[in-house]
């Protein structure tokens, strides 16, 4: 894999996350208790021995540069090779500089110069620890100019309309790319995610930008579809498509399923993530937890059922947290109660509170909000 | 504090008493607390202090130690200007030594004190659990001009006998040394904690390195020796937590000392946080049926079964029907189905086997597990 730079790009659609996504990227949202989504994408990509990371930002980069900082929690921080970050470009170019193909062709340089030959492309918000040895493999023995990587995604509910349709051929050929509709209960869903020859990738995206006839790579890549051989290749593991409130929650919820959270946690490699130096969890004479994820550094003297509690969180004597997702450091106090809600960092929940959403639309409190009796 | 102050952090202790649990490891890298290793301590102070250089001298079984500590990343340690050094034994002119006594050890390390040149060293212990500013005690040593500043703090008067016993004067000046007394005049004992001054310190290493009676250590041979020829000597009393860990049985006191609402190392002070090597694990999972309390739980566990009152480091499985009460369970232990463990330590990767019981709950004894093998305490 070390003939391969991870490329990191997300873009995202951020008013999908109500007050979630106000100050940072969809990438960034906190998942499984500890860690950030981007997490998934940049560990997997060093468990496989990649050795050189390029993220492209996107706004409100201050939480990614805060989290992400010199890629030490991934072993990213080298002199040769490592991460590079590459903050949105939005002057300086006589070109509309809008979509993702201009922000790549504004880093040009960067992609010349490095010595590896393929660019695994990755979407930060969609989930999936892919086998990359053997999805690279594929890539390389059907000589393939780009392979996309899809998955088999049932969807009976119509969960996943709008997501990205892929058509290929018998043979994998990739045919064309649309919107899941919701007519077929199986349809295949794009993750956004391949292998490119570096040469191809910039020849598409230099075209592009020459003809000016296409802002987005995946749209670029679709135009080329007679030029290059482009084929699939199928992932089947367990994929988590974060594209809304809803799914983001349901995601955090389906980690307490042992065989996702074994999954998502376990194979393949661990997830890395910036250390917080939290102490273990303490659990008091009256703490009662139940089918749930606690991080550490949390204090807990309440009850919790079929939640994820991230690190350094407390709560207090009499309080109940019932199907939420509590983000770092919130206050839950005494006799408080939340159920089917989501708690941004720092948020606080006084004494004897009630808030509550419902599963479908789960009640957001926003960072740092503290919610008090009147 | 700058680079004026460099510690020599003493870690190649044996910890014999620790049995099983220093078989593999020195005493400095025993886990404690659900997550930390015992070096953790002095190694945080020392960089919430803001102490620049570091040294640690490893000798007994120093791997494990060696990898904990690996650059100092963990506490911040690795760093162009001053930072972390490993020192252990080595090879010169006249053929390889050991360190053959706590002062023998900064000693053979003269050179490397020489080309730093501080104007203090401040000599720790990697063997106590404590927090500790050691800023103050710089103070303090400054603000008295002292040769040399001990902490010492008060101990029960029943355990004076373990400790070196420090007799002061009206200005805590100290006029006596009382090594491990059976009739104690007073009950402040030595940290084993000391803010030297460097060129005294180098003079008096130099004296005792040619004294062939001498047992080359700071309580019995450097501290008396600079007394006898009228130093000044200071006694800074401190007086949060610390303990010895030297027994299983206080190994085992000093975890549950941590579910003490009471208790004073209050690990979740922002303020001073203790840092340690991460493992990179997943939150912890409490199954449905599952019953956890009063007791501290680390990352990577998954728990169905009931736990109360103890100690559970990380990647532990226990599982449904499983019963721990009163016990510290180190790293990677899997307590299976129905099975009971009471009063008890399990060594690291212990697998308590279905409907095993291991120690009782109306005794007074502890328990310790390794290699399948249990020890009464």
């Amino acid at each position: 894999m070390d003939k391969c730079i991870g490329l990191i790009s997300g873009a995202n659609i951020e008013n999908n996350y109500g007050a979630l996504c106000v100050h940072r990227p969809v990438y960034m949202l906190p998942f499984g208790g500890r860690y950030r989504l981007i997490d998934f994408s940049v560990s997997n990509m060093v468990n496989y021995g990649i050795k050189t990371v390029a993220i492209f930002t996107g706004e409100k980069i201050r939480s990614t540069m805060d989290h992400i900082g010199d890629g030490k929690p991934w072993d990213l921080n080298r002199r040769f090779n490592g991460l590079v970050l590459f903050p949105p470009v939005t002057q300086g170019y006589p070109i509309n500089l809008n979509g993702d193909i201009a922000q790549f062709f504004t880093a040009m340089d960067f992609f010349e110069q490095v010595k590896e030959k393929y660019i695994f492309l990755n979407h930060p918000n969609i989930l999936a620890k892919i086998d990359l040895n053997e999805a690279f493999h594929h890539f390389i023995e059907t000589d393939a100019d780009i392979t996309l990587i899809y998955k088999k995604q049932e969807d009976p509910w119509g969960e996943y309309i709008n997501c990205d349709k892929i058509n290929i051929s018998e043979n994998g050929e990739v045919l064309n790319l649309g919107m899941n509709l919701g007519t077929e209960t199986n349809f295949m869903m794009s993750l956004k995610t391949g292998f490119l020859k570096k040469e191809v990738f910039i020849k598409i995206v230099k075209e592009a930008i020459e003809k000016g006839d296409f802002d987005n790579l995946q749209d670029a890549i679709m135009n080329n579809k007679d030029k290059y051989k482009i084929n699939s290749y199928e992932f089947k593991g367990h994929t988590e498509n974060i594209r809304n409130l809803k799914s983001f929650y349901d995601a955090n919820l389906n980690l307490l399923k042992k065989s996702i959270a074994q999954e998502l946690f376990y194979e393949r490699g661990p997830i890395f993530t910036q250390t917080k130096d939290e102490p273990s969890t303490l659990y008091t004479e009256t703490a009662n937890v139940q089918n749930s994820h606690v991080a550490n550094g949390c204090i807990i003297e309440g009850s919790v059922e079929n939640s994820i509690i991230f690190r350094g969180v407390k709560i207090g004597k009499g309080a109940v947290v019932k199907n939420s997702i509590v983000m770092q450091k919130s206050e839950i106090q005494e006799n408080a109660s939340v159920v089917n809600s989501i708690l941004d960092k720092n948020a606080i929940i006084g004494e004897g509170v009630r808030i509550a959403g419902s599963t479908l639309i789960p009640y957001v409190v926003e960072k740092a909000q503290k919610i008090r009796k009147d | 504090m700058n680079s004026k102050v460099v510690a020599m952090l003493l870690a190649g202790g044996q910890g014999s008493r620790l049995k099983a649990l220093t078989k593999k490891v020195a005493k400095p890298a025993v886990p404690f607390g659900g997550k930390y290793r015992i070096i953790d301590f002095p190694l945080s102070n020392a960089a919430n202090s803001g102490i620049d250089n570091i040294a640690i001298l490893t000798q007994y079984k120093p791997f494990l130690l060696n990898s904990h500590i690996g650059i100092g990343s963990a506490w911040d340690y690795d760093r162009n200007i001053g930072g972390l050094r490993i020192l252990s034994p080595f090879m010169s002119e006249g053929g390889g030594r050991w360190y053959t006594g706590t002062a023998n050890a900064i000693y053979e390390n003269i050179d490397y004190l020489d080309e730093l040149n501080p104007e203090y060293v401040l000599v720790l212990s990697g063997d106590h659990i404590y927090k500790m500013d050691y800023e103050e005690l710089l103070d303090a040593h400054m603000e008295k001009d002292a040769a040399v500043t001990l902490a010492v703090m008060e101990v029960p008067w029943e355990d004076c006998s373990r400790f070196g016993i420090i007799n002061v004067d009206e200005d805590n000046f100290i006029v006596e040394f009382d090594e491990k007394p059976e009739n104690p005049k007073n009950n402040m004992a030595s940290m084993g904690i000391y803010m030297f001054n460097w060129s005294i310190l180098r003079e008096y290493l130099l004296k005792d390195g040619k004294d062939k009676d001498s047992d080359h250590d700071f309580g019995k041979n450097i501290l008396p020796r600079m007394l006898a020829e009228e130093n000044k000597m200071y006694a800074w009393a401190f007086d949060g937590y610390w303990k010895d860990v030297g027994t299983v049985r206080s190994y085992w006191d000093a975890n549950m000392d941590l579910l003490d609402p009471n208790n004073t190392l209050d690990l979740y002070d922002k303020s001073w946080r203790i840092y340690t090597k991460t493992r990179n694990l997943p939150p912890q999972y409490l199954a449905r049926g599952s019953r956890v309390v009063n007791s501290l739980v680390n990352e990577g566990c998954y728990i169905v079964g009931d736990v109360e009152k103890s100690i559970i480091f990380s990647d532990v499985v226990i599982e449904e029907g499983a019963e721990v009460r009163d016990s510290v369970i180190l790293s990677d232990c899997t307590i299976k189905k129905g099975a009971k463990v009471y009063r008890a330590v399990l060594l690291e990767g212990t697998i308590v086997e279905e409907n095993q019981v291991i120690g009782r709950e109306d005794t007074d004894t502890v328990y310790m597990v390794a290699e399948g093998i249990v020890t009464e305490e």
